[in-house]
């Protein structure tokens, strides 16, 4: 499929039209469906660069972020050398709940230090600010913690490139990945320059009775405990007449 | 077969959900206990947040309970007098319980508490549970003539009510005091309180084991109820899906577990709750004491 999609981005973008565009992307889907059986999938970001890819010439990133949400950190302590207790914390502000860049070369080898920095491409460059604890070794935790649970992505796999100006890149989504809407950004870099970039957007969204039971969990509380008592207590009561013959 | 739950956000093996309710459930039809004690830290192993575990754990443990509490019906095990005067203190109870926990909140020590709260607790029942049953089965060869029940000063309490099925005619100040202090301690450490009751009812009661687990099967389905509302009306945290597995293996553990209760000597079944509970206090102690594999936690922020 990503192939047929490649050949017609290939046809659509043809050699008339790649003069004038420098760089052309799409993604392989813009929505993402989370239904009951929901383990995962992957997204396939692509396109083609008006030159050839590859070194001395184009080069191409590749960032997605997702929404953001407020976490907070904690550090266990010993109290009295004995007990581990939750000691210290540092509350981050609007950090992403999914994080990917890739690359046809790791960011920190195509642009300066500075570009990098400012346009957040990297783990490390993540504009994240704190309240709390001021030590450095909670960000460091926090990045190892979501590196671990394959929310935040850096270079696993680098930008495939096919017959040296089409590109793709496949953007793994766990199951835990959250709701709502994600943006995905597709850089042309150029003697370590960003000549041009193209912002895409996905939506992950619940669908099915996955999504009808949190709706109403969340606008009919009441009547969602309630529903939540009398199935478990009916659950309950028929398991008694079914086993009471067995 | 993975299953992605839409409260907890995350997808998990259905198989592996079945099998412990299955077997929480089939402890709950035993001993007659809830399980939320064993339920609750098992699924935060898995990997459920600890909310959701918490919310869910209580829900599931209202249907393996009302399971468990008919089979116990139909054999007459139920004394629904000493159940609803232990049930009016319990409901009163968790309500200060409440209170206690949003005081040890704004100190800043939840965590520490609950912890805490845990190994003590589930300690002395369990120690306690274990020294009685095995004094008792050792006595058991040594015929020696016992007395129905023994009178202490608690007989001598006014408000005396005749609870037929337990064979007891006693002031209502202690059930319902049993019933406040479990309620309490229940809220605070978010479990149903049946391993607690079924110790107090034998022990500071008075009652028959045979009636006890029922009964504490009888208290356990409202106090469950009561914290699953609570739950999902504040917190937002019940999963139905998650409850919904859960409950496919627990009502049919709870049933074997109830027919299996029976064969049972009321010492031995004593015996084997009091070292689960046990265990339970010391892996949760030894939680407390060795250092963490990673020092760092991170969780939403509220």
């Amino acid at each position: 499929m990503i192939r047929l999609a490649l050949l017609l981005l290939l046809a659509w973008a043809g050699p008339g039209r790649a003069q004038e565009l420098p760089l052309v992307a799409a993604l392989s889907q813009d929505a993402v469906e989370v239904t009951t059986g929901f383990t995962g999938t992957s997204l396939m970001v692509f396109g083609s660069t008006e030159g050839p890819i590859g070194p001395g010439g184009d080069e191409v990133l590749v960032l997605a972020r997702g929404p953001t949400r407020p976490v907070v950190v904690r550090r266990k302590v010993p109290v009295l050398g004995l007990i581990w207790v939750n000691g210290p914390s540092a509350r981050f502000a609007g950090v992403p709940g999914f994080y990917f860049i890739a690359g046809t070369r790791p960011a920190w080898q195509l642009l300066p230090e500075e570009e990098r920095q400012r346009n957040g491409l990297g783990l490390d460059s993540l504009p994240l600010t704190s309240t709390g604890a001021r030590s450095p070794a909670f960000r460091a935790a926090l990045l190892e913690l979501e590196s671990h649970s394959g929310l935040w992505v850096e270079n696993t796999s680098p930008v495939e490139i096919a017959g040296s100006r089409l590109f793709h890149a496949r953007l793994p989504l766990p199951a835990a990945v959250p709701t709502g809407d994600y943006q995905v950004e597709v850089l042309l870099v150029r003697s370590r320059r960003i000549v041009a970039r193209q912002e895409l957007a996905f939506r992950v969204d619940r669908v099915g009775a996955a999504d009808r039971i949190a709706t109403v969990a969340a606008d009919q509380p009441f009547l969602y405990g309630l529903a939540c008592i009398m199935f478990a207590a009916l659950a309950g009561w028929l398991g008694s007449v079914l086993f009471r013959r067995g | 077969m993975q299953v992605y739950l839409p409260i907890a956000e995350m997808s998990v093996d259905a198989f592996l959900l079945v099998g412990i309710g299955f077997g929480v459930g089939w402890l709950s039809g035993l001993f007659g206990v809830g399980g939320g004690f064993l339920l609750t830290p098992l699924l935060i192993l898995i990997g459920i947040p600890s909310p959701v575990a918490v919310a869910s754990g209580a829900n599931q443990t209202l249907g393996a309970s009302v399971s468990g509490l008919i089979a116990q019906w139909r054999r007459g095990n139920v004394d629904a007098k000493m159940g609803g005067v232990l049930l009016v203190g319990g409901v009163l109870g968790s309500l200060a319980g409440v209170q206690l926990f949003a005081l040890l909140r704004r100190v800043g020590q939840v965590d520490l508490a609950v912890s805490v709260f845990y190994v003590v607790v589930l300690g002395t029942v369990g120690g306690l549970m274990v020294m009685e049953s095995v004094r008792a089965i050792l006595r058991r060869r040594t015929t020696i003539k016992r007395k129905l029940h023994e009178h202490f000063w608690m007989h001598g309490l006014p408000l005396k009510m005749r609870f037929r099925r337990s064979r007891l005619y006693i002031s209502i100040i202690p059930p319902f005091a049993v019933g406040f202090g479990i309620g309490m301690l229940s809220a605070v450490m978010g479990v149903g309180g049946g391993f607690m009751l079924v110790p107090a009812m034998i022990y500071f009661l008075g009652m028959p084991t045979s009636v006890v687990i029922g009964t504490s099967l009888f208290q356990v389905v409202f106090v469950a109820a009561n914290v699953t509302m609570l739950q999902a009306v504040q917190l937002g945290t019940v999963d139905i899906l998650l409850t919904m597995l859960l409950l496919l293996g627990g009502v049919a553990g709870a049933q074997f577990g109830a027919s299996m209760g029976t064969r049972l000597r009321g010492e031995e079944t004593r015996a084997l709750l009091g070292l689960l509970v046990l265990s339970v206090a010391m892996s949760l102690l030894w939680g407390l004491l060795r250092r963490p594999p990673n020092l760092f936690s991170s969780g939403p922020a509220l």
